[in-house]
């Protein structure tokens, strides 16, 4: 085995991790943020929502199962940076095609290992998240600390053109012809969330998220579906959704499509402090009173309203769901004459990787398409 | 009550090496720091002979993961035992209590195994000699079990399922030429 580079990760504060180098060699920079799943690395590394981040894994031992041609979220690895513990030294699965450090090297993906990422977490935990730098050409503290401090915060960073499709893709129901058809905005996009429709006999049409409101009506959506992706909702353009509102199109939506459709209809987001990402993150349905065990990721969250519901414009908005573990608001509801007109939820009922409890959402979604047929 | 006996004959196995020792120490510092969020009002008092050592390690490891200097001292215990006049007699061990004392501070008991229970309550009685704790919490390298006195540890390196038959051996290079746990005797 190779020797490898020393390397550092500097965080905003000042704080110096030391490690080895790990995946491609190089410097890179971004927001430093923990996942405490304990598998689905490949799933995380491919999400588009965390373009522009630095993730650290908080379980120990990444690389176990390789890299597989199945389990990819998108087209290529999104993570600015990676940050484990110890990287096991061989790929062990019947999928496995490559070692993930292969891949990372590949993708050019500046990584770190043999980092106490315990410490790291606790860091970021009592701290916040915070920009952050990888470097294996320059070990100097001193000197990639001023490129962390001079490189852009998550607050504020509008990333969707970096992120979005470039053309309009459909995918196809999984048999027969489609029973519904739903135009899904890509802030983003995950490939599970399409197979999940999919598999309901949904056609989806992935538009771009640039597209106005009569490009997406003119696919004569069922449904409109808001994607998951990564920067700051408060910095998106919020024109399409309203327009889509005022239409009466029913609107599902996803983490960062959750943000968005909170933000439409009068909501605040906030940024905090680090975030959720995992994938044991427990969850309530307010209307049911069940607990689901969700996959999560994100740094953002709608502000609770101080009201049970709130009128808008379009209708009367609730808080559907939240966190049992901090109370953040995971779910929005939005009625007219008692008839639900759009939903969205802030974590990831596509599960990829994460449990499939919030799976059922998928078929709320048919319901409600149905019902405004 | 702690076992040494490293001239047992007889079968042993290694149960924990020199770097799983290391790791071990790590992670009780780690859980130190959350338990306690950030280690600020703790004290470490090592239990002689091999609680000394593993307690300075802590604070050293500590010290290195978040920068805190946590006091850390020795508390000797012969005294208290309840089987002073079963056995002959013994020499005692060092007592060195940080100063400012323990008052008001979050103690951190730290011995190398944890058996019966008897050693802890001893220490215990100890400790309310020296004076009153905000809270007394207790970390050990090995929990072997059979209690006998309503204790448990807040920290624990290993637990090792043992029968009494068996002996556990804890070594540290700063009392021994090697650090490693040791298992002797019973059915290997």
């Amino acid at each position: 085995m190779t020797k490898r580079a020393p390397a550092i990760l500097v965080l905003e504060d000042g704080r110096v991790f030391h490690g080895e180098a790990y995946g491609a060699v190089g410097e890179t920079l971004g927001e430093a943020v923990f996942s405490t799943g304990m598998t689905g690395y490949q799933e995380t590394l491919t999400d588009p929502s965390y373009h522009r981040q630095i993730v650290a894994m908080t379980s120990p031992h990444i690389g176990n199962t390789g890299v597989n041609d199945e389990d990819d979220e998108s087209a290529r690895v999104w993570v600015a940076g990676f940050v484990v513990r110890q990287p096991s030294r061989i790929a062990s699965n019947w999928r496995a095609k490559r070692s993930l450090e292969d891949e990372l090297a590949t993708q050019g993906v500046v990584g770190i290992c043999g980092v106490d990422t315990r410490a790291l977490t606790r860091h970021l935990r009592e701290r916040g998240s915070m920009r952050a730098g990888i470097s294996s050409v320059d070990t100097n503290p001193q000197r990639l600390l001023a490129k962390v401090l001079a490189s852009p915060p998550m607050a504020g960073a509008n990333l969707i053109a970096d992120v979005t499709t470039r053309e309009p893709y459909t995918v196809a129901a999984a048999s027969g012809d489609p029973v519904l058809t739903v135009a899904a905005i890509d802030y983003g996009i995950k490939r599970n969330t399409p197979r999940r429709m999919a598999e309901r006999g949904i056609e989806t049409r992935v538009l771009p998220a640039s597209s106005t409101v009569d490009e997406v009506l003119a696919q004569k959506p069922d449904a409109v579906f808001l994607s998951n992706g990564p920067g700051d909702p408060a910095t998106a353009d919020l024109s399409l959704i309203k327009g889509l509102l005022e239409s009466g199109t029913p609107i599902f939506g996803i983490c960062f499509g959750n943000q968005l459709l909170g933000r439409a209809l009068g909501l605040d987001t906030f940024k905090l402090r680090y975030g959720h990402r995992g994938i044991n993150q427990p969850v309530l349905d307010k209307a049911t009173g069940k607990v689901e065990v969700t996959a999560h990721n994100h740094g953002f969250a709608v502000k609770a309203p101080a009201a049970p519901s709130v009128e808008t414009p379009y209708g009367t908005a609730e808080v559907s769901h939240v966190c049992l573990n901090d109370d953040v608001v995971e779910g929005l509801r939005l009625t007219r004459d008692g008839k639900t007109i759009a939903f969205s939820v802030q974590y990831h009922p596509e599960a990829a990787a994460g449990p499939h409890d919030a799976d059922y959402l998928f078929d709320r979604l048919v319901t409600l398409a149905e019902g405004a047929r | 009550m702690v076992e040494r006996a490293h001239n047992t004959p007889g079968p042993s196995r290694e149960l924990l090496s020199d770097a799983d020792i290391g790791r071990v120490v790590d992670r009780i510092a780690h859980q130190i720091l959350e338990k306690t969020r950030g280690a600020r009002d703790v004290t470490l008092l090592g239990i002689p002979t091999r609680g000394v050592p593993l307690a300075v390690r802590l604070a050293e490891r500590i010290r290195s993961f978040e920068g805190v200097e946590v006091p850390h001292g020795a508390l000797d215990v012969t005294l208290y035992r309840d089987d002073l006049r079963l056995r002959g007699a013994r020499p005692l061990g060092p007592t060195s209590v940080p100063a400012g004392g323990i008052d008001g501070r979050r103690v951190i008991l730290v011995d190398d195994v944890l058996y019966s229970g008897r050693t802890v309550r001893a220490a215990l009685n100890a400790l309310y000699d020296i004076g009153r704790p905000l809270q007394v919490q207790l970390a050990v390298l090995v929990d072997r079990g059979h209690r006998e006195l309503p204790i448990r540890a807040d920290y624990v390196g290993k637990n090792i399922p043992t029968a009494h038959s068996e002996k556990v051996s804890v070594l540290l290079r700063e009392t021994d030429e090697r650090d490693a746990v040791v298992l002797h005797g019973g059915d290997l």
